[in-house]
């Protein structure tokens, strides 16, 4: 839930409450009021009507008290005078009411007088009314100023909450706000500024730090090459010395790759590759087929392929580099007499392949130095794929339908 | 051949003499801009082997140098770093081909041969070794007058050998060669065993002769 709703919300809640406590005090208040003005002016005229009946020994008629009714019925017993509401039949309207006992002739009767509360009940409903539009105007006002305000009092964070998100070590910050007039939001884009430059300072030092340790690699890795290339010429050496240096050999094609592979990285992320040329992509694809035509060959891959023509305008470099790793990993990690489906329209290239009955994760599979423990690559080989991908703003995608392992290059 | 190798860490100089130098070669080292000014100004050379980072200057420098004092000739570039402007930079200058390190002595030999063979043919471009001929226009091999009909892979794996002939070529030379690491050192073998099993019954069945020599374990030797 959004803050400024869950305040809103919170404000609101207080203000009903705290309108229908209000409105409950009035209505007792008001109510107690009235009945005491009630009781006040019936006790008065109990005084008069008992004056009135002491004096002419007579109960009065209806029209010599006009506002009040009085009604008179013959009791045994003594009552003190008390107070009642009371309704009338077939009236709606609530009265009040003194019930005492008056003597006349000796005999006592039960004096009943009665006064409409009809001009109080009007005030209290107007008191009801009144309270509700306040109640609904305020709730209204209250909502309205809340959504504005907050909606303004917000927006640079939401700006910043957005520069945040954008944020990438490659490519530039979001945009900035010019002026913020909240100085806790001033105070957090200074702090989002101050982490910003460190992230990618430190970022750019990483990856200075790769670029010059690749290279530094390059001369002795040439020099452990070339040593063993002069070495073999030795025709003295056993089979046992010739086995080791395979080793060797090997260790020094892996070293070279993996500094060769980092380096293509670091080249990507700088965007350093920026040469650019016309490709058909369909054309490509079947000529890497061609290129790998023995491994398919070889482990009687069976391959279906749709090609539509697209074309694009890239590196030809990285895009060589993209299709080598994901065919090469296609017939890597296939099975004997298996299966490579290649689908390419304007849209997206997908490139299916049988392997491992089991889907890999696909949430580390992208990452660096994450490798099936059988593949002698560095495990970077996707990493590159995926860098390569981003820098032309194309989405790699995996996903196992089995028994297909599918990567999907959204163009 | 003559050739002039420029190039600053002492045992890699040594690695790369030491392999060209044989086989009727005159093989000369320079390990700074200075000297290998002096040497291009006195001398000439079929081919010039120039690593890119001196210790007094940029390689680029002896390209420069070479134009500027109106010589022509061939230079293969080395470079650590792989970057493409650095090769644009390079060709640009003049140079012929450009070689990434690390790298196989048998790639750099080859790629020196390349060179040297499109410097000194003009006209047809004929290379001949022993009863077998080349003609490089038209990927045609001919083994005592007969045309062999051999895969792409077999052609330059051909060329290869007879760059480095005489020499122990070992498998991870020849994979980086013909796959560069487009596949795995483990499969390229098994391709290479196949290649050259190939190669080896195609010249024999023309020639009479076995030209390969497995080396065990580690590669082929050629003569």
């Amino acid at each position: 839930m959004k803050l400024a709703t869950q305040y809103t919300r919170a404000s609101m809640l207080v203000t009903v409450i705290v309108l229908l406590i209000a409105g409950g005090i009035y209505y007792f208040a008001i109510s107690y009021i009235a009945d005491q003005q009630f009781d006040h002016d019936l006790t008065e005229e109990l005084g008069e009507m008992t004056g009135f009946i002491q004096q002419h020994q007579r109960f009065p008629k209806p029209f010599e008290f006009d506002s009040y009714q009085a009604k008179f019925e013959p009791v045994k017993q003594y009552m003190p005078p008390r107070f009642v509401d009371t309704l009338m039949k077939g009236s709606e309207e609530s009265y009040r009411a003194i019930i005492a006992i008056v003597k006349l002739k000796g005999l006592n009767y039960r004096m009943t007088i009665i006064a409409s509360k009809e001009s109080t009940e009007n005030l209290l409903q107007l008191i009801f009314i009144i309270t509700l539009i306040l109640t609904a105007v305020l709730l209204i006002a209250l909502f309205l100023t809340n959504r504005m305000l907050l909606k303004d009092l917000w927006q640079p964070f939401y700006t910043l909450l957005k520069r945040l998100n954008d944020f990438s070590f490659t490519g530039q910050g979001g945009k900035d706000q010019s002026h913020i007039r909240i100085d806790e939001f001033r105070e957090l884009q200074t702090a989002i500024h101050t982490m910003e430059g460190k992230a990618a300072a430190e970022y750019e030092a990483l990856k200075t730090f790769t670029e010059n340790a690749s290279h530094e690699m390059a001369t002795p890795i040439a020099v452990i090459t070339t040593k063993l290339d002069n070495l073999i010429q030795d025709e003295t050496l056993t089979e046992v010395h010739l086995a080791q240096l395979q080793d060797i050999y090997n260790a020094g094609n892996k070293l070279s790759r993996l500094g060769q592979s980092l380096l293509l990285l670091v080249k990507i992320d700088h965007q350093l590759i920026k040469d650019t040329a016309p490709i058909q992509l369909d054309q490509l694809i079947n000529e890497k087929i061609g290129q790998l035509a023995e491994l398919i060959a070889e482990k009687s891959i069976i391959m279906a392929t749709h090609l539509r023509p697209v074309n694009i305008v890239v590196s030809p470099y990285l895009i060589d580099i993209l299709l080598n790793n994901l065919l090469g990993n296609a017939i890597r990690h296939n099975q004997y007499s298996g299966h490579i489906k290649i689908n390419l329209n304007e849209r997206q290239l997908v490139i299916s392949n049988t392997g491992t009955n089991q889907a890999l994760d696909s949430t580390k599979i992208f990452e660096r130095f994450q490798k099936d423990p059988a593949s002698e690559g560095a495990g970077l080989g996707l990493t590159i794929a995926r860098n390569i991908c981003h820098r032309y703003n194309w989405e790699l995608a995996y996903a196992f339908e089995s028994p297909f392992h599918k990567f999907t290059v959204n163009l | 051949m003559k050739l002039l190798v420029i190039e600053d860490e002492p045992v890699l100089l040594n690695n790369i003499h030491g392999y060209l130098a044989e086989d009727g070669n005159i093989c000369e080292t320079a390990s700074n801009l200075a000297t290998a000014r002096e040497k291009i100004a006195r001398h000439e050379y079929d081919c010039i082997i120039l690593d890119i980072g001196l210790p007094d200057g940029s390689g680029l420098e002896v390209l420069r140098y070479i134009k500027e004092i109106g010589k022509d000739e061939g230079v293969l570039i080395i470079s650590g770093r792989n970057s493409l402007d650095d090769k644009l930079s390079g060709l640009g200058l003049g140079a012929d081909d450009y070689i990434v390190k690390p790298f196989h002595l048998a790639e750099l030999k080859a790629r020196i041969m390349a060179v040297y063979r499109r410097r000194a043919f003009n006209g047809t471009k004929l290379l001949q070794y022993e009863n077998i001929s080349i003609n490089l226009d038209f990927t045609e091999v001919r083994a005592k007058g007969h045309l062999l009909v051999l895969t792409r892979k077999e052609y330059d794996m051909l060329l290869y050998f007879i760059a480095n002939k005489g020499k122990v070529v070992s498998r991870n030379a020849i994979a980086e060669h013909l796959w560069r690491d487009e596949i795995d050192l483990a499969a390229s073998f098994d391709f290479i065993y196949t290649h050259v099993k190939n190669l080896r019954k195609k010249l024999f069945d023309h020639t009479g002769k076995d030209y390969f020599k497995s080396v065990y374990g580690i590669g082929y030797k050629f003569s």
